[in-house]
């Protein structure tokens, strides 16, 4: 049942009740039961009082993950939940990156990725926001380059399935 | 005005609560007055929150087969009161035992700063509750305590918890509440419980056991509660299957039934052990495979292949891997068993002489230790008293028992005969649960004997409980084993810790004086000859009796699979760890 070799990461959506103590119930779970829990997000749905919950993690172990969405589905206020197949689903984060940058850099960057300066100061202190998969924010902010980085806000994945 | 407070009773009554067990102080005041002028239920104080929990618990544990399940209600105060319960509910977790607590919280307008007796009594319960609760509107108390209660007890049991602030209590509702009890349904999209199996999960696992050679059920707990031992005869008769019981599915069906290999696990029998792991089938009815039941997983059942029957979605395939997963309610699964035509009778002929040569292994080596009835240092042996136990109730009293040896051989030797007549801690193994338990249980089957059996340090965690015994008259018998240890740690200690005895032995008051304080009767027992007689005076004695039995500290539980062991390095006999020590 179990793949070798390096945890493989995963998405898993929940539906869940927009209740007092969801979160507080569901981040206990992740502490208690020693899942490795990257990101977890939370935004509103279309339907009034449910909201939208994405969870990501690494696990090799394809049983240790069905447990982690197990666990989840036994919480009376998880209306469903299930892993998202890596292939099929989009995975997307957003970005807000300070940095320090002259012309050149910017219009490097500008050339390179589709981001939106939000803010520019005297002494080239500029705030930049990008959106897409972790891999580009990733690339991002190398190309930015380390020293000029003066901080990182990243907003944890957010996922669909096609 | 209808306020808060007079809801919580209103709901309970609505929801056929009898019992509430329980103590008092500032935050839950208003609710305990109400209680005071309405008279609806009867109401037991108990002398410690965890006594009153535990309480709780044995009127659930001993009513889910009755025809009127009930669940246990406990109410305590903010603050220290409900700390106080926090054991009993997680122990109620750990068992799947439904049980409401009930608990005053500070007022909505202090909560959060740090008043007096405040704690955050929802986020301490939250890990350890099926649901917890804190309804801040005299509106939403009804609603609350049905949805809690439907909780506790559909699916798989637990407990949940209520915490309603004082000024909630006192609060009026608005105008026009109204609230319809027999039309409540309970807003959970996402709380499914599938009680009928599937029809093609069934067929597969009729294939698999009419192809196998040697089959095992392993009765857990889900058998006892839902009531479904004598179909669970049936079906093992017509298919001639060997029975494994776990420590909470002992008295599915009597223990000494041709069929029925006794405990499994750590402390099970050596044929019940031998014969999980030689099996080519194991049906596993209502349980979870804990790692007292498995020993070392790698090593489980090599050869078996797993039938798994649990209501609970979240414990199939979570330690141990199935080829047929029913998640369905355990009572309907055998129901259909028990009557498939499809299932064919086999002798397995040669199955049956593997276990008889396995119950054979030991039997002569026990027979002798009982029939000497006094271990090494001359003092009397557990399996000894409860073997006469077993005698002068023809197995037929309910046992209510504490946690240590004294729980592992009344598991092991007693002879249970009357269904869900074994109530214990076993999951989370608190010692101290005895005494309370009782308590509970008594109350909720009046017409059986209840007894509760306990060592000297289990007994002395809630003895308080006895002021409950004596002030409400509970006729209980409480069966004192005093081996002036905790015991079951020293067996470890011997076994594993070269007989360094760190933090076992322990001084015991006079048992008869604090008997006689509580206007208790009492009898010591030393002597083989007297227990059997005993015993009996206890029985015919009208109302709570108490016996203290000297026992002997080097007796040793015994089959024993060593804890991170597996199966197969079960040790089953004196000779093999050295009488020496
Ligand atoms: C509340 C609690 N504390 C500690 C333990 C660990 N423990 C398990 S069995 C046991 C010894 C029990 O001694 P006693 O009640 O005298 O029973 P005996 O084993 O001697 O029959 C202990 C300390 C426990 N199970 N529960
Ligand atoms: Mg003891």
């Amino acid at each position: 049942m179990s793949s070798n070799g390096q945890p493989k990461r995963r998405a898993i959506l929940a539906f869940v009740l927009n209740r007092s103590g969801v979160l507080n119930k569901i981040s206990m779970l992740i502490r208690r039961k020693m899942y490795n829990v990257e990101t977890l997000t939370v935004c509103a749905t279309l339907q009034p009082g449910i909201s939208r919950l994405t969870l990501t993690l690494r696990e090799a172990n394809d049983a240790k993950a069905l447990q982690v969405v197990k666990q989840l589905e036994k919480m009376t206020e998880v209306i469903s939940a299930r892993e998202l197949d890596i292939d099929q689903s989009f995975w997307r984060e957003v970005a807000i990156v300070k940095f320090e940058g002259d012309n050149n850099l910017l219009a490097a960057l500008d050339q390179r990725f589709p981001m939106e300066i939000l803010d520019r100061r005297e002494r080239g202190l500029c705030v930049a926001q990008i959106a897409g998969t972790s891999k580009r924010i990733d690339d991002f902010i190398a190309a930015i380059g380390k020293e000029k980085v003066v901080e990182v806000a990243r907003s944890g994945f957010t996922a669909m399935e096609m | 005005m209808t306020t808060g407070k007079e809801l919580v009773l209103k709901a309970l009554e609505d929801l056929g609560v009898r019992y509430v067990f329980g103590y008092t102080g500032g935050a839950i005041m208003p609710i305990f007055d109400e209680m005071e002028r309405r008279k609806c239920f009867t109401f037991i104080m108990a002398r410690h929150e965890q006594g009153a929990a535990f309480m709780a618990q044995g009127i659930s544990r001993a009513s889910q087969s009755t025809a009127d399940p009930q669940i246990g209600v406990c109410m305590a105060t903010s603050g220290p009161g409900a700390m106080n319960l926090v054991t009993a509910v997680a122990d109620a977790m750990m068992d799947s035992v439904p049980l409401l607590a009930v608990t005053g919280q500070v007022a909505t307008g202090v909560i959060a700063t740090d008043a007096f007796q405040e704690s955050d009594v929802v986020g301490v319960m939250m890990p350890l509750t099926k649901q917890t609760y804190m309804p801040l509107a005299a509106d939403r108390i009804e609603e609350t305590l049905h949805e809690a209660i439907y909780v506790a007890m559909t699916g798989r049991g637990g407990p949940v918890l209520v915490d309603i602030p004082k000024d909630v209590q006192t609060q009026a509702v608005s105008d026009g509440y109204r609230f319809d009890p027999s039309a409540f349904q309970p807003e959970l999209p996402g709380f499914y419980y599938s009680p009928a199996p599937e029809r093609e999960a069934v067929r597969r696992a009729v294939a698999l056991i009419n192809q196998s050679e040697r089959p095992i059920v392993l009765c857990g707990h889900g058998v006892v509660s839902r009531s479904a031992g004598e179909d669970l005869r049936i079906f093992a008769e017509k298919a001639r299957i060997p029975i494994g019981f776990t420590l909470h599915g002992l008295s599915a069906l009597p223990v000494d039934h041709p069929l029925s290999l006794g405990m499994v696990g750590m402390h099970g029998t050596v044929e019940a052990n031998r014969a999980l792991l030689h099996a080519d089938l194991i049906l596993s009815l209502g349980m979870r495979f804990d790692d007292r039941v498995t020993g070392k997983l790698e090593t489980f059942a090599p050869n078996a292949k797993v039938i798994h029957v649990e209501i609970d979605p979240s414990e199939i395939d979570k330690n141990v891997s199935t080829m047929v997963a029913l998640n369905a309610d355990v009572g309907e699964v055998l129901r259909l068993l028990a009557r498939d035509p499809q299932i064919t009778s086999q002798p397995r002929r040669a199955w049956f002489e593997s276990i008889e040569a396995f119950r054979r292994e030991t039997a002569a080596e026990v027979e002798e230790e009982i029939a000497a009835g006094v271990g090494r240092e001359g003092r009397l042996l557990m399996k000894y008293i409860v073997r006469r136990l077993s005698e002068v109730t023809a197995g037929k009293d309910i046992i209510v028992s504490d946690v240590g040896q004294h729980q592992m051989i009344l598991a092991r030797f007693y002879n249970f005969q009357t269904p869900n007549s074994w109530f214990t801690s076993g999951g989370a193994g608190t010692m101290g649960c005895a005494l309370p338990m009782a308590v509970g249980v008594k109350l909720a089957r009046p017409g059986e004997r209840v007894w509760a059996v306990m060592g000297d340090g289990g007994f002395q965690m809630n003895l308080q409980e006895l002021g409950t015994v004596m002030e409400y008259q509970i006729d209980i018998k409480i069966v004192l084993l005093n081996n002036g240890y905790l015991g079951m740690v020293r067996q470890w200690q011997t076994l594993f810790y070269d007989g360094r005895y760190a933090g076992t032995p322990l001084k015991s008051p006079d048992f008869g004086l604090i008997a006689q304080a509580y206007g208790i009767p009492y009898r010591r027992v030393t002597d083989t000859d007297e227990v059997g007689e005993a015993l009996r005076q206890a029985v015919d004695h009208p109302g709570a009796f108490m016996l203290e039995l000297r026992c002997d500290p080097s007796e040793i539980v015994l089959p024993m699979v060593p804890a991170g062991g597996g199966i197969a390095d079960m040790i089953v006999s004196k000779k093999q760890i050295g009488e020496s020590k």
